[in-house]
Parts: structure tokens; sequence; C-alpha cells
């Protein structure tokens, strides 16, 4: 963490913004993950309970489950958007 | 310190390893940059890549891809609308009416062969109650014919029993006749022998008769 | 200590013009049109009463696909016309994605905003358009701002939310999800790819067995490449044919 403090002090003032933003950007995109990451997982397991209660109709359940999948990660998606914008 | 640089060489990206506080050892041109800024020559020479142009952000659409893409996407759409999507859908629409049609025409082709084979068996079934109409009545006439022969028969037979009945209880009747007259010549002439005189013989014949037909009936 | 430059984002994923104005980008969207053009071309010429094989095979299942589980799954029987715009959509999307994982072109087209951003917004204008021609301008925003069942005091809270997020978050997302997938799997794959380079490269001869690690890696994400690929353009249209449908029969 020293060693981390002292590379910072010795960069200039531009570098040390652009380091701050990949920081930021770095935390912006874990926090985002979160939230998607649990939603997903719940998504894709009822989806499967359901497909194993009732194979039938695992056509349909598919369908709304990659629906489902796709609103959730949108979130995750827009993190990794801002990501870039600050970051990179 | 190592870092390593990279580059858009000639071949693909390329990566420099350089120790940190040394230069590089070769200098870039805009050439190695993703984008050459406007009123610079490719060729010039830069000191690092930090002086390439950091280019629009990577978020921003830019106009000159927005323009093909659009262009690209709405050249196929309209020509899958127009020539593509019917000229396929029209093939696969012809094929399915065929098999659909094929199918109908089996199903025809089915119950034509079904008919059939019920007009078969019903003719078969009418032949089959002829055949038995027909056994049947001969049958029947066999049946008369038997029992007309058997009655016939039955009649010969009693006939000839009559015959013989009679036959027999006449030559009874001649044997008893004879037997009688001898028993009662001998009684006569038994009495004469006792008594000395001459038994009436309608009185002898009477006796004898009667003394046969008890020992007949006895 | 070895450190890893990444190069600037936009040596990544920008590319030198081919010719003024048209880019790695437009040639990837232009070949897209034209492979499936000719797909299609192929297809209608051969003799449909035979059972289908090759090309011709592939265009009927695409067709297939997008009748059986796109417009069947979300329109229903009403929306059958709008099979050859959704084929179109998806098989154009599928074929800018592609390129992300073919060896030498390794950029897919979708991860610059430009061709999804472009088909969001003909997605946007569709639906409107759709909701508006079958509900009428009154009902149609009565149905986005007003949805029924629900309790009068609710709608301060909910009329303002449903707005935004049919007319302006739909579309964008719808964007900004293809975008960032394939930018972001993109991204992945240069990752993976530097490292490898640099570990069997950088001179260190220790390291160049390490290096086999994100090789694997590497290639493990190239064939996830393959489903995301499929993936997206397939929620893309989903979606497309989701909002249509909802704008062709409002919720009851």
């Amino acid at each position: 963490m020293e060693a981390f403090a002292h590379f910072v002090a010795e960069l200039s003032a531009g570098e040390q913004k652009a380091a701050q933003a990949a920081i930021g950007a770095g935390f912006a995109y874990g926090l985002a993950a979160i939230g998607p990451g649990i939603g997903i997982g719940y998504v894709v397991g009822k989806a499967i309970e359901a497909m194993a209660r009732q194979p039938e109709a695992a056509g349909m359940v598919r369908t709304t489950m990659f629906l489902g999948i796709a609103f959730t990660e949108a979130l995750a998606l827009i993190g990794f958007v801002v990501f870039i914008l600050l970051g990179l | 310190m190592l870092t390593v640089v990279m580059t858009n060489g000639s071949t693909g990206p390329e990566v420099l390893l350089s120790a940190e506080g040394e230069g590089h050892s070769s200098t870039y041109t805009f050439a190695d940059c993703a984008i050459i800024p406007a009123g610079r020559e490719a060729s010039e020479e830069i000191e690092s890549l930090e002086e390439c142009d950091p280019g629009p952000s990577p978020i921003m659409p830019e106009a000159n891809e927005l323009y093909w893409g659009a262009g690209a996407f709405v050249v196929l759409a309209i020509l899958m609308r127009v020539i593509l999507y019917p000229r396929v859908r029209r093939g696969m629409d012809a094929r399915y009416q065929s098999i659909r049609d094929a199918y109908a025409e089996a199903d025809s082709t089915k119950a034509g062969a079904q008919s059939e084979v019920a007009a078969y068996e019903s003719a078969l079934a009418g032949l089959k109650a002829e055949a038995t109409a027909r056994i049947d009545a001969a049958r029947a006439t066999l049946e008369g014919e038997r029992s007309a022969s058997l009655a016939d028969a039955n009649a010969r037979i009693a006939a000839r029993r009559e015959q013989a009945a009679a036959a027999a209880a006449q030559a009874q009747a001649a044997a008893r006749g004879d037997v009688g007259a001898a028993v009662a010549a001998v009684a006569s002439r038994t009495v004469e022998v006792a008594i000395g005189r001459t038994p009436d013989a309608a009185v002898v014949a009477s006796a004898v008769e009667s003394a046969m037909s008890v020992g007949v009936s006895s | 200590m070895l450190g890893l430059e990444f190069p600037p984002i936009n040596e990544v994923i920008r590319w030198q013009e081919v010719f003024p104005t048209f880019n790695k980008i437009g040639l990837i969207a232009v070949a897209a049109a034209v492979i499936a053009s000719l797909v299609f071309i192929l297809a209608s010429r051969y003799d449909s009463t035979r059972a289908p094989k090759g090309v011709r095979n592939l265009a009927e299942i695409i067709i297939d696909f997008i009748e059986d589980n796109i417009v069947m799954q979300t329109m229903g029987r009403d929306g059958m016309g709008w099979t050859p715009f959704l084929t179109s959509l998806f098989v154009f999307i599928y074929l800018c994605n592609v390129p992300g994982i073919i060896p030498i072109i390794q950029m897919p087209a979708t991860a610059r905003m430009a061709i999804p951003l472009f088909l969001a917004l003909v997605a946007w204008v569709i639906y409107n358009a759709v909701g508006i021609k079958h509900q009428g301008l009154f009902h149609y925003f009565k149905g986005i701002m007003f949805p029924p069942g629900v309790p009068k005091p609710i709608y301060l809270l909910l009329t303002p939310i449903e707005l935004v997020s049919t007319i302006v978050v739909r579309p964008f997302s719808l964007a900004i999800r293809l975008f960032a997938n394939m930018l972001a799997g993109h991204m992945l794959l240069v990752t993976f790819a530097l490292l490898t380079k640099e570990l069997v490269q950088g001179g260190n001869a220790a390291l160049i067995p390490v290096g086999i690690l994100p090789f694997f890696m590497l290639v493990f994400l190239t064939a996830f490449e393959v489903l995301v690929a499929f993936l997206q353009a397939y929620i893309f249209t989903i979606l497309t044919a989701v909002y249509i449908g909802g704008a062709m029969h409002p919720e009851h």
C-alpha cells in the first residue's frame, strides 16, 4: 500500500487524475455487476426449476428466460459502458 | 521495471518490451496510430503514441459507420421484404402444399381401397349366405327322401310280417284241426273199447275242442 | 515485475479507413448484407419441391426459427407479416457479430455503437408506428402512460416511469445491450490475446509455459463468443418482436 502511495505521488497531475478515473471505473463496473449477477442466477435457477417440473413447457420457459436475462443483464452492461466512459 | 507497449505494426499488433527509464529504441510515425490526425502525414515521426489523436469516445457512434451500416441494413431489409423472403417462402409453401396434397391423395386412395375391400366382403357374405341356403335345401331334400324310403321299407316289412303271421295262423289252425281229429278218433276208439259202444261224434269233438282250447289258453 | 500496457481503446476498436468514410465496420456491414442476400438468392434457386439441403436448408431453418421461436412466441399469427423484417434483422446482426471470432477480421461490427443504435432506432420507429396505427395515437399513449389495473394514486409515480421507459430507455437499452455485449467480448479476447503474446514473446523463458493459461482462456472465450454472437442476435430480434407485439395487442 505504501509502495502504491509512493508510486501515485510520483505521477504527474494528469496521470493522477487518470489513475483515479480508472479506480472509479473499476468500482463502477464491479458494483454494477453484483445485482445483475444475483438476478440472472435467480432467473435461470427458477427457469430450470420450471423446466424440470414441466418439461413439456420447456420451450416457452426458455424464451421467457432469455427475455428475463436480457432485461437483467442490461444493468450490468450499463455499468460496463460507464466503465469505458470513465476509465479508458 | 519492464513495460510492454502495444502498437499497430505492419503485420498486426506489435508488442515492444522496454525497460523503464530508457527511451524507446524506435520512434513512431502517425501511421502507427488508429487515426491519422487531419493535416498530418502518415510518415511523420512522433515521439510516442501519446501524440496520436485519441479519437472520439468509444461509445459515440461515428457518422460514416452509421451511414454504411444503415445503408447495408436498409438494402437487406428491403430486398428481404420484396424478393428474398417471398421467393423462399413460396418454395416452402409449394413444397408443404405438395406434401399436403400427397397426403390427401394417399388418404383418398386408402379410402377407395377400403371401400373396395368392403364391397368384396359384402359380396363374399352374400355368396356365403346363398351357399348355406343351398346346402340347407339339399339337406332337407335328402332328409325327405330318406324318411320316405324308410317309411316304404317299414311298410314292406310290416306287410311281410302280416303275411307270415297269417300263414303261421293258418298252419296252426290246420295243425290244430289235424290234432283234434286225431285226438277225437283216439278218444272215441278208447270209449268204444271201454264201454263197447260208439260215442256220439259231435260230443267227442266238442269235448276235445274244449280240452284243447283249455290247453292252448293255459 | 512486468506491466501490461493496454493499448488505447481506439487502437483496438477503430480501424484505418479502406477508402475515405469506408472502414472495416462499413466493410463488415456491407459484407453481412451481401452474404445474407446471397444465401437467400441461392436458396430460392433450388428446386423447392425436393427435400431442402445445403443453402436452401439453411435459409428455411432460419425462416422456421424466426417464425416458430420469435414470431409465434411473441406476436402470434397476426405477426407473420413481420417475419421478413425480423429475419433480415436477425441475419444482419448475427453476421455483424460473428466476425468478432473469425481470424484476421477479429472485429464484431456491432462492437461500435453506430449499427446497434441505428437498428434500435429502426425498431423504436416501427413499434411506435405500429402502436399508433393499431390503437390510434390517443389510445396508444394512454396505454403506455396509464396501464390498466393499477390503483389511481400509483399513476403519479408510474406514468412518468412508464413513459420514459417506453420512449427513451427501451431503444437505448436495446442498442447498449448489443453494443456492450459485443464490445465486452471483444475486449476480453484482446486482453487474453495480449497476455498470451506478452508471456510467450516477452523474452522471459520462464514465463513461456505460463502463457498456455491465457491461451486456453482465449480459446474458451472464443467458443463462448460463438454462443454470444447468436444469443445477442436472438435477443435483439425477440425484444423487437416483443415490443412490436405489445404495440399491436395492448394488455387489457
